[in-house]
């Protein structure tokens, strides 16, 4: 990797977003912080992460999915349509299969699901993994 | 953060009237043709559809398609015995209620009916009010036991949302502690000030899932009525003193003023000191956390002939009308006031307290300015001599 990849991590508790923050800027890479969707999509444009971890349960109970709706289908997002998404989620379910039933199920599906609390290893593992097979790195803005 | 995400659908409605979901069918069964006639008659009349079997088996063959809320059924039959017809109904569906006709009016076979599963019996001859009667009571049977199936049922569904919730909100600073140490333990050198803040952190998160628990427990020993039923002379003003005291350095962090306006009438109410102590302190503390830092709390202290009433003012935030429904449900916290720490249970305890204690609590608000809670509980009395 020519540059340190940038990994914007979505979650409204600050313990979460703290820890893994650290875990992943000792493994070199740069780090930003959002605490609701509302703030991630606005990060996302803004500063054109490379990878985007990204909680289910926010401001409401699926406020996660409505980020990764937005930036795979809204107009403003079309530069980061490619941005690898890993949806974390503490809910014992599969929220895979939760959704199932809606139709939009497929719109919104995330390129993984970690389940809450990570594990460090196949967090950075996942990570590397997703950065590495993207198509063609993000375009940066600036 | 909520977890309706697993709720099971529908659990939000009240126990209201309770449904009849099945059409108005009766059905009789009698070998004798006078007698299913008559029947017939007299309960059309009373407006149920009727359908009349001459022999058991044709009767139960037709139960699984009519679904019929009520069963008449003759006793003494050729084929399958009446006693066998009840047994037989009650297998494929326990939901008709059965009510026997007795040709031989003895005491004991219809006790044998009713300890096979009927629920009432009609001696022959019997009049058509006496037929009307019984039918009538029957389904009244039949409501209660739909009504009291009800009731389980939307206990059980608010229990189970009740246990989604908890385990949410435990879930989540465990979450937190646990990424925490899983972080600490997987790099190789951590930085020390950062272990130190991030142990801090963890120590702050179990706080959180103490103060749960202890809400938890609080609301369910009220709920078991072990915590209220104490009945004692409780000086509102004394507690609502002592409270203050306990939070004057909280409020002084952010440069909040704590005033009490009390009335000089003597104000006592009748309960459990340590459940009125709860029921204020959580007023208290919302109106110090959710305030402007500068701000204000005023607790008020009035009394009528009746009541005592204490109001407990903030200079807050306000709360936006659309949750004010809401406000004292368990484990509800607005949406935009999620950051400040709270476990979502104290205005539900304190409704609760208030309850058994026969009084009544009410929120006014305005956004951006401010709320007050008041309580209204009744004034002590001397016991009469």
């Amino acid at each position: 990797m020519s540059a340190r990849a940038t990994v914007l991590v979505i979650d409204d508790d600050q313990d979460c977003r703290a820890s893994i923050r650290y875990l992943l800027e000792d493994r070199g890479y740069s780090v930003i912080e959002a605490g609701g969707a509302r703030e991630g999509l606005k990060k996302v444009t803004e500063q054109r992460p490379d990878l985007i971890l990204l909680d289910v349960m926010m401001e409401c109970d699926s406020a996660g999915y409505s980020v990764a709706h937005a930036i795979k289908y809204r107009e403003e997002f079309s530069g980061c349509r490619n941005v690898p998404v890993i949806m974390l989620s503490s809910i014992q379910e599969s929220p895979d299969q939760l959704f199932a039933m809606s139709p939009e199920s497929e719109m919104i599906r995330p390129d993984l699901y970690l389940a809450k609390p990570l594990d460090a290893t196949a967090l950075t593992d996942a990570v590397e993994r997703l950065l590495e097979v993207r198509p063609s790195p993000a375009v940066k803005a600036s | 953060m909520s977890a309706s995400v697993t709720r099971p659908a529908g659990t939000e409605q009240g126990s209201g009237v309770v449904q009849e979901t099945r059409p108005q069918t009766v059905i009789v069964i009698d070998d004798d043709r006078a007698m299913r006639l008559s029947c017939q008659k007299v309960l059309s009349k009373a407006g149920f559809a009727v359908e009349t079997f001459e022999t058991g088996s044709a009767g139960l063959e037709a139960i699984a398609t009519l679904k019929p809320i009520l069963a008449v059924v003759d006793l003494k039959m050729p084929g399958i015995s009446g006693m066998e017809v009840i047994a037989r109904i009650h297998e494929i569906d326990p939901q008709v209620v059965i009510v026997v006709i007795t040709g031989y009016a003895t005491i004991d076979t219809a006790v044998e009916a009713i300890k096979s599963g009927a629920y009432d019996f009609v001696p022959k001859p019997f009049s058509p009010d006496e037929l009307r009667l019984i039918v009538n009571r029957g389904l009244e049977h039949r409501r209660l036991i739909l009504a009291s199936h009800q009731a389980e049922m939307e206990r059980e569904l608010l229990k189970r949302r009740f246990i989604t919730f908890v385990s949410h909100q435990l879930q989540t600073p465990l979450v937190a502690i646990h990424q925490y140490l899983d972080v600490l333990r997987h790099l190789e050198s951590p930085d020390p000030a950062k272990t130190r803040e991030w142990l801090d952190r963890c120590l702050t998160r179990t706080e959180e899932i103490q103060a749960i628990i202890k809400d938890w427990l609080t609301l369910s020993k009220l709920e078991g009525g072990t915590l209220a039923g104490q009945r004692v002379k409780v000086d509102v003003k004394r507690i609502l003193a002592e409270i203050l005291g306990s939070y004057e350095v909280l409020a002084g962090e952010d440069s909040l003023t704590l005033e009490q306006q009390f009335t000089e009438q003597d104000c006592c109410v009748a309960g459990d000191p340590s459940c009125v102590g709860v029921l204020f302190d959580n007023l208290i503390v919302n109106a110090i956390k959710y305030n402007k830092p500068g701000g204000k709390v005023t607790v008020t202290v009035e009394r009528t002939p009746d009541e005592i009433v204490v109001s407990v003012g903030d200079t807050g935030i306000g709360i936006p009308e659309k949750y004010r429904q809401m406000l004292f449900q368990e484990f509800f916290r607005i949406q935009e006031e999620r950051k400040t720490p709270g476990t979502g249970l104290g205005l539900a305890i304190s409704k609760r307290v208030v309850s058994e204690m026969g009084g009544s609590i009410s929120v006014e608000s305005e956004v951006g300015v401010g709320s007050t809670f008041r309580v209204r509980l009744l004034a002590w009395r001397e016991p009469q001599q």
